[in-house]
C-alpha cells in the first residue's frame, strides 16, 4: 500500500425498482420518493431516485473488498447526483495520504456515463 | 430559510434504542447486493449498518421534527465515525442533537449529530448527517 494506490474497481448490477423496494425495507426508510413512481413525480423528481445511502452501501461494499471493514474508522460521504433505477455503479477508490497510522483514501461511485454520484472520503488503520 | 430553522440549533433530537438482529443485518446485506459471509452469518455489521438503527430506532420523522417539507428534502452528506465495533446482540442507544444550520445556494442545511452507545456503556460510532431542504 502507498499513496497514489489505485484499488481494484467493484462493477455493481443494474439498479432497479425492486432493489430500491427491498432496500426501503431494510433500511427503514421509506421515503416514497424512493418507492412510489407518482410521488417522486409530484417532487419533481421525474421518477423515483435511489437512496443514497444505497450508493453508500456500494461505496462501504468496496471498501471491504480493499480492506478489513474493522479497520474502517471514518467514512463520510457526499451525495452529489440522483440515481436512478436502471443505472449501473462502479465504485472505484484510491489512496490519497497517510498518517502514522492511518490510510486517507478517497472513493466514489459513478455510472456508466462517468458521471459521479457520490464522494466519499475514509480512513484506515494501518496493521 | 423557513421560519423558526435557526432556533432549532442545540435542539435534542428523539433518544431511542436497537437491539441489532442478525437478521436486519443480513436483510441490509442482502438488498445492497454486499454478501460477505460475515454479513450474511451475523458476525459482523456492514459500514452503513447504522442507518437501519436510525430509521428503525427512532419512530420520529426529523423532517417533521425540523419542520421541513418532505418533498423537498435530501440527504447532502452522510459521515460515519466508527470509535467501536458495532455487533449482532448489541444493544444501541442514540442521542442527537441539532448542530448546525445555515443557509447557502438558496438552500437549508441542518447538520444532526448523533452519537451511539452499546449495552456497557461505550461510545461506539459518531454520526453526522447533512440534510438540505430545497426551497
Amino acid at each position: 500500500m502507498e499513496i497514489g494506490y489505485q484499488f481494484e474497481p467493484l462493477h455493481k448490477e443494474e439498479i432497479t425498482h425492486s432493489q430500491l423496494v427491498r432496500y426501503a425495507g431494510a433500511s427503514g426508510d421509506f421515503n416514497p420518493i424512493h418507492t412510489v413512481v407518482p410521488f417522486a413525480e409530484s417532487a419533481g423528481l421525474g421518477g423515483v431516485i435511489a437512496h443514497g445511502m444505497l450508493v453508500k452501501g456500494f461505496v462501504g461494499q468496496a471498501i471491504g473488498q480493499w480492506f478489513s471493514t474493522k479497520d474502517l474508522v471514518k467514512f463520510s460521504t457526499r451525495f452529489r447526483a440522483m440515481t436512478r433505477p436502471g443505472e449501473k455503479i462502479t465504485v472505484q477508490g484510491s489512496v490519497v495520504d497517510e498518517t502514522a497510522d492511518r490510510w486517507i483514501c478517497q472513493a466514489e461511485a459513478v455510472n456508466e456515463a462517468g458521471e459521479v454520484k457520490v464522494k466519499s472520503s475514509f480512513e484506515i488503520k494501518k496493521r | 430559510m423557513s421560519t423558526g430553522l435557526k432556533e432549532k440549533i442545540g435542539m435534542k433530537l428523539e433518544t431511542y434504542t436497537f437491539k441489532v438482529e442478525a437478521g436486519k443485518v443480513k436483510e441490509l446485506a442482502l438488498a445492497i447486493g454486499d454478501l460477505r459471509e460475515e454479513y450474511l452469518n451475523g458476525e459482523a455489521v456492514l459500514p452503513t449498518f447504522p442507518t437501519v438503527i436510525d430509521f428503525w430506532g427512532g419512530g420520529a420523522s426529523t423532517s417533521d421534527l425540523l419542520g421541513l417539507n418532505v418533498k423537498k428534502v435530501l440527504h447532502g452528506e452522510q459521515e460515519y465515525e466508527y470509535l467501536g465495533e458495532i455487533k449482532p446482540g448489541d444493544e444501541i442507544t442514540v442521542t442527537g442533537v441539532v448542530e448546525k444550520v445555515y443557509t447557502k445556494a438558496a438552500m437549508n442545511f441542518v447538520i444532526l449529530k448523533k452519537e451511539f452507545v452499546n449495552q456497557n456503556g461505550e461510545t461506539v460510532l459518531i454520526s453526522r448527517s447533512t440534510v438540505i431542504e430545497r426551497h
